[in-house]
């Protein structure tokens, strides 16, 4: 095929051309959700990512390249996330990528960064079959489903010593995968689970699964799912008088939690699992300060999204930018990040798991619990 | 007991605001016979409005349930009427005399532009409404209870309320009778010195009225809403409204209610997995005894 | 309208004085106050541009709408016809030139475009077969189809699910695909058979949302949300995969470097070919009394019961002809893809699809072909407008349809004469 020959080359004499003419950029996709339901990841992401950047690129770069970010917009549609990693890849020349958020868009793009040997890491999607696919060129920066939902798990029952617990899920693959994470983690400690359902994503009425819940008289809950749907219910539980314990995962970290669920005393009580909390890393103190001087708050996947830049940037700069070293590399050294020193096993996967519980307060803040 | 008792109140709670967005839908097809999709996105703009209304009434200082509830009604309602109206006027009068389906794409671009317009103006964010009422009835039935919100005593009391003036003005006043006539047949209409054009865009502007209603009563209910919730209670609603029969206003509020009562007690004594399976599975074996819905006229067929 | 001529300045800013109050009402509220939690922000500013472009906009159009050009222009707008254009019996297609040039052109684009535009053209190839389906059951038999998305899902899910359960690839699911669509699409068709128009839009609705909350909630078969992977279609067993799983690869075999284009080169040719065959086939079927009892149907089934058409028949085959193509575009996109989850077969889909018959021009090919590519392609050509992307295809939608409500290409048909000379 020789007409690959030739693309070959032109490439490679425009890079050339590029750069003699000028400083060579190196290319790096933020990709995420920055349009539809979940556009509040999505900003969330490519705040991080571009303050990352900004402040490598300050510093001098990647051995002197400076960062070029391109917004890769996925919608959290699968389809769109093909398309838009074949465009990352292809016309953008991106060498690495940091995202995507929904774990169901992360899956199938990564297969196509793993052709084209572009790195991957991704700071939100925690679904266990993203890594366990053995694709040596993805990694994450956040932790898993099954390690969240095995914590969620113990706590449910080692701590609240809960005997009839509720697991709601919003039938998504990360909703989904965490609950069954953690009712399958409870099956384990003994505990069996009196009510396992799925609620509808994007409906706002759960009060009819609120009295099922009552029904089969549950002392905890745990929802697997986003705070778009977690508030409503909460609020609906409340309403009706039951007063079980709800717990979430990470999927609710969002001060919009607060006012989705129409007033913090709703929220009052309600636990989740999250990675020990991302500002209180001494590492990352200066980078906290500077966020919330501009006026923007480092809540969420703000500080996983600066953390997935810097592995990105020093994976790439150890390795002369070759994505595909570089994904070696990533899997043999550890990083100095923002959110402490980063080391990944074999999968991509964190070595070390940090989910810890934190409980919401009346005055609708979260705050790690120490036990 | 108490279980199905509550599983009840919720059904008539949900179906009563399904029939208010329903008749938005059941109105302009029996006026104009187009499926209008962009419907359940006015509604979505009023649940924004709702929230606006709320936050700057606040902001001048009124503190009391009733003037807030009050203000902010009549508030979203002139303004998403006005919206029912442009939308008439910008995508849908010129298609007047095109064919239905082109319509039917015009009102789909419409609802991506609507929902697209709030996300780029108001962000992605989850939004939600400070709680206004809060407090329940509680009733012991048996060994357990049934509680109910004053909030959702509120939307039932405003909803019936809502439908019984509107058949009012369907059935008693003059521009029902317009409205009516214009139904049965708009060029008869047209000749009789009926202004249809003006007709059709007063009915879009109460279909909009009542998703405003709607709007206004969830949101203070479930006190959250994002620029997407449009999309599924839209669907619902325009279920509803062929489930009564489409044209047909009791039809609308019944199939509101019924479906709103099947979806709550398929969810609570069988499979929330599966209710909506169930609600469509329902509208199709209602439809094959009915094809023209409960309460809709058989098409009768003229040769 | 009066026949003055001239230009009335005054009636015109009336008018830009209405819109902009109008404007003010409309987006005043959303744009003007921006929600913050409880609390709220004011963006005057924002406001104050929107009204002004609206008061602009408005006035420049009553200004036009009255000139002499803007008179002419309105005209020409109300005076469209109905019906088909009807070609001279002897008329020559130009199509006997253009085709081969397109088929030619077709073949090579793998071999010149990058890797992103080859995966923008499969899908919007994926997409000409959607309308293809679609076409037949709205566009001519007249059944207004809002789940054609189910018809969708059962090919790729058929893909997905016959490889992970049977072992079946690509070339032994496609024709099987095809058929288990066309079944479904019987088992749809039969209760709607006495619906009409619009009651039976939102059965066909209610029936691709029971195949999409099937395949979300029946997780111990379909795996639910977290989807499943498909395979990719084989050269005479040679796989494209890096890493094959069994025997060796398509570029080891030829001693090829790993190019990921290559699967998409191959999936393209294969689905080029595909196409082609389904647009012979339909361009055959309309000429075909099968092709004629639809329209006919369309057009009045009284008429038609009255003649002696099967009705039942003739709606049936409309489905299950139009289901088995929507289900050879599932097997496609789910191989391109790789993996398949529910969320691809939303309601928009099956919207996306309609648009796409009705803006091609309701029942005719050509139409769809174009609509399938200007609304796949455009979404990726809009990305340059980052966040207004949706916002600008929604418009489109709305100002194409305004335009040309009668969709892109008119359905010619070809006249016929009278046969001279004597009958022996």
């Amino acid at each position: 095929m020789s007409n690959t020959v030739v693309r070959k080359t032109l490439v490679s004499l425009a890079v050339a051309g590029a750069a003699f003419a000028a400083q060579a950029d190196v290319v790096i996709g933020v990709a995420g959700p920055h349009t539809g339901a979940y556009a509040a990841f999505g900003d969330q992401l490519w705040r991080g990512a571009e303050k990352a950047a900004m402040d490598i690129n300050a510093k001098g770069g990647i051995n002197g390249e400076m960062i070029k970010l391109i917004k890769a917009d996925d919608a959290c549609e699968p389809k769109q996330a093909v398309a838009v990693a074949n465009r990352l890849v292809d016309s953008d020349e991106a060498v690495a990528v940091v995202g995507h958020f929904c774990s169901s868009s992360s899956i199938p793009a990564s297969t196509i960064y793993e052709e084209a040997g572009v790195l991957m890491v991704t700071p939100g999607s925690t679904n266990p079959t993203l890594t366990d696919r053995g694709l040596p060129n993805v990694f994450r920066v956040c932790g898993r489903d099954d390690q969240q939902g095995d914590v969620a798990a113990s706590y449910i029952v080692d701590e609240l010593k809960a005997k009839r617990v509720a697991v709601l899920h919003d039938k998504d693959t990360y909703g989904k995968g965490l609950a069954d994470a953690t009712k399958a983690a409870m099956n384990a400690y003994g505990v069996k689970e009196v009510l396992y359902e799925g609620l509808t994503r994007g409906e706002k009425d759960f009060n009819a699964l609120v009295t099922k819940i009552r029904s089969v008289d549950a002392d905890v809950v745990y929802f697997g799912g986003l705070h778009s749907e977690a508030g409503p219910l909460v609020r609906q539980m409340r309403e009706q008088g039951l007063t079980a314990k709800f717990i979430s995962g990470d999927g609710i970290v969002s001060d919009e939690f607060v006012s989705v669920a129409g007033s913090p005393k709703y929220v009052d009580g309600v636990l989740m699992t999250f990675g020990a909390d991302p500002t209180t890393y001494a590492a990352g103190k200066a980078v906290v300060e500077e966020f919330r001087a501009s006026g923007v708050e480092p809540e969420g996947y703000v500080m996983y999204s600066y953390t997935a830049m810097q592995v990105v940037a020093a994976a790439l700069g150890a390795t002369d930018m070759d994505p595909v070293k570089a994904a070696d590399w990533l899997h043999e050294n550890s990083i100095d990040t923002v959110m402490g020193s980063k080391k990944f096993d074999d999968k991509g996967d964190l070595t070390v798991s940090d989910y810890v519980m934190y409980e919401w307060d009346k005055n609708g803040k979260y705050s790690m619990l120490y036990n | 007991m108490d279980i199905v008792l509550q599983q009840l109140v919720n059904g008539l709670t949900l179906g009563s605001v399904y029939g208010l967005i329903a008749i938005g839908y059941t109105m302009v097809y029996g006026i104009i016979g187009m499926i209008n999709f962009a419907h359940g996105d006015v509604y979505m703009v009023s649940s924004y409005l709702t929230a606006i209304a709320i936050a700057l009434l606040t902001f001048f200082g009124f503190e009391s349930f009733p003037i807030i509830i009050f203000g902010t009604l009549i508030f979203t309602i002139i303004v998403t009427g006005a919206y029912g109206w442009v939308i008439e006027r910008v995508a849908y009068r010129p298609l007047r005399n095109s064919s239905r389906l082109s319509i039917l794409i015009s009102a789909i671009g419409m609802s991506l532009i609507l929902q697209n317009y709030v996300q780029i103006s108001q962000g992605a964010r989850q939004q939600g409404i400070p709680t206004l009422l809060s407090g329940a009835i509680r009733f012991e039935v048996g060994d357990g209870f049934v509680q109910i919100t004053y909030m959702k005593l509120f939307i039932l009391f405003a909803a019936f309320l809502g439908m019984g003036i509107l058949t009012y003005i369907i059935q008693k006043t003059k521009l029902g009778r317009m409205c009516r006539a214009t139904q049965q047949d708009r060029k008869m209409a047209s000749i009789l010195g009926i202004n249809t054009d003006r007709i059709i865009s007063s009915v879009f502007v109460i279909g909009a009225a009542m998703a405003a209603l709607a709007g206004v009563l969830v949101t203070l209910d479930y006190g959250a809403f994002d620029f997407y919730v449009g999309f599924i209670i839209g669907i619902k609603a325009f279920t509803a409204a062929v489930l009564g029969g489409i044209g047909s206003l009791p039809g609308a509020m019944l199939g509101g209610l019924i479906l709103g009562l099947s979806e709550a007690l398929f969810a609570g004594l069988i499979s929330s997995d599966y209710k909506d399976v169930f609600s469509f599975s329902l509208l199709v074996v209602i439809l094959i005894f009915r094809p023209s819905g409960l309460l809709g006229k058989p098409e009768v067929e003229k040769v | 309208m009066n026949q003055q001529t001239g230009v009335n300045f005054g009636a015109s800013i009336k008018d830009a004085v209405i819109a902009g109050l109008l404007a003010l009402i409309v987006f005043g509220p959303i744009v003007g106050v921006l929600l913050d939690g409880y609390d709220f922000s004011a963006r005057p500013g924002d406001l104050a541009t929107i009204v002004a472009v609206v008061m602009f906009g408005r006035f420049v159009i009553s200004i036009f709408v009255q000139s002499d050009v803007g008179r002419k222009f309105l005209y020409r707008h109300a005076m469209k016809e109905d019906g088909v254009t009807v070609t001279a019996p002897d008329y020559k297609s130009k199509m006997y030139y253009i085709l081969p040039i397109v088929i030619v052109i077709g073949l090579l684009v793998p071999f010149v475009a990058t890797k992103y535009i080859l995966t923008v053209v499969i899908l919007g190839l994926i997409y000409v077969l959607l309308g293809l389906g679609l076409n037949i059951v709205v566009g001519l038999a007249g059944l207004l189809d809002l789940g054609f998305v189910g018809f969708y899902a059962i090919g790729a899910y058929g893909l997905a699910l016959g490889y992970e359960y049977l072992g079946l690839g690509f070339w032994s699911m496609l024709p099987i695909a095809a058929v288990m669509a066309a079944i479904a699409g019987a088992i749809l068709g039969f209760p709607v058979l006495r619906m009409h128009g619009d009651y039976l839009a939102i059965v066909t609705l209610g029936f691709g949302e029971i195949i999409r909350l099937v395949l979300t909630n029946w997780t111990e078969f379909t795996h639910g949300p977290n989807g499943v992977s498909a395979p990719l279609p084989t050269l005479f067993g040679l796989e494209f995969q890096r890493r094959s799983r069994e025997g060796t690869p398509f570029h080891e075999f030829f001693g090829l470097p790993f190019d990921s284009a290559y699967k998409y080169m191959f999936v393209y040719l294969i689905l080029f070919v595909v196409v082609l065959a389904v647009l012979y086939v339909k361009h055959r079927l309309t000429r075909m009394p099968i092709g004629r009892a639809w329209e006919a149907l369309r057009e009045d089934e009284i008429a038609c019961r009255s003649l002696g058409l099967n009705h039942v028949l003739v709606k049936l085959s409309a489905f299950m002809l139009g289901a088995s193509t929507g289900g050879i575009a599932g097997v496609f996109f789910a191989t391109y893809q790789g993996f398949v989850n529910p969320s691809s077969f939303t309601f928009f889909e099956s919207a996306l699809i309609l648009a796409i018959v009705v803006l091609g021009g309701m029942g005719s090919t050509l139409g769809v072909v174009i609509a399938a590519f200007v609304l796949t392609v455009m979404p990726e050509m809009l990305r340059e407008f980052a966040d207004y992307r949706v916002l600008m295809f929604g418009i489109l939608m709305v100002v194409m349809m305004i335009w040309k409500p009668r969709g892109l290409v008119r359905v010619t048909r070809k006249g016929f004469a009278t046969r001279k000379g004597a009958v022996k």
